[in-house]
């Protein structure tokens, strides 16, 4: 539970930024190098190597080094993109209702121990 | 068309507490940002004017600085029964254009001791096929989405 917690905490994290969303992007477009990567952004470059690093440590995208050369690459799996998309808004709200559901009962409950349901 | 209702989301559960609970778990922001994000993401209620027309506005924030700002709009609220709400307006029914369009309808019904919760979540087509969007983007939250479902079986 904790272990997944955490990853749902990166991922979530990694993907809520725009600066990531648009670097997760650009990687649609095939595997780039760090510096082709970061000429778009209007950043210094340890800002950026920063955002790479939380993208990484998600799982979402990889990085390889070739002598001086980094090059990042999307990790991608299997799913189209309207199916994507779908699931993973699906996966928000069942989630979020879940949340709901776990905290109306919790204080429902306390209600009830307190005498006043 | 039929293709569109397909990917409407229907999210429905029996909450074990009476309906006036669950509306109040939705109509009091100090309890709404307890469940809107999962923790250790906060949510900020920016905005919550709870009627035909008003803001809805959360900031949710992660720990590492990352961030999702959404401002919305109710459409209908019918108190202990319906809220609509959607993200293609903010307050007083002004146009945005929103980076996730989407209109959702929560319903809750009494049953038996408790309260059937449904919510509707509805997308624009343009949603899947947005060129602004690459690919990338949908492979991208491809990790997301396995871990988030992951994430809900434990809650169950």
């Amino acid at each position: 539970m904790a272990n997944q917690l955490t990853q749902l905490t990166g991922v979530f994290s990694a993907l809520a930024d725009p600066t990531r969303r648009a670097i997760v992007g650009a990687l649609g477009r095939g595997p780039t190098s760090v510096s082709v990567l970061a000429e778009p952004f209007d950043m210094a470059l340890p800002s950026f190597m920063k955002h790479l690093s939380v993208l990484e440590r998600s799982g979402v995208i990889r990085s390889s080094k070739s002598g001086r050369v980094r090059t990042c690459e999307l990790r991608p799996k299997p799913l189209s993109q309207a199916e994507a998309w779908i699931a993973r808004q699906r996966a928000v709200w069942e989630t979020r209702t879940d949340r709901m559901s776990a905290l109306v009962e919790q204080l429902h409950q306390e209600d009830f121990d307190r005498g006043r349901p | 068309m039929a293709d569109l209702e397909s990917r409407d989301l229907v999210i429905s559960r029996l909450v074990r507490a009476p309906r006036a609970k669950v509306w109040k778990a939705w109509s009091d922001p100090g309890l709404l940002k307890q469940w809107w994000c999962p923790k250790p993401w906060t949510t900020e209620v920016r905005a919550f004017e709870f009627h035909s027309g008003g803001a809805f506005h959360t900031y949710m924030s992660g720990p590492d600085g990352g961030s999702s700002d959404n401002p919305g709009c109710f459409l209908d609220i019918v108190p202990q029964a319906r809220i609509v709400m959607t993200s293609l307006l903010t307050g007083g029914w002004r146009p945005a254009t929103p980076w996730l369009a989407m209109t959702a309808i929560v319903t809750m019904v009494d049953e038996g001791e408790g309260t059937r919760y449904v919510a509707t979540v509805m997308h624009p087509d343009e949603a899947t096929k947005d060129k602004h969007e690459a690919m990338g983007f949908f492979q991208g939250w491809n990790t997301c989405i396995d871990q988030l479902e992951t994430f809900a079986q434990t809650l169950r």
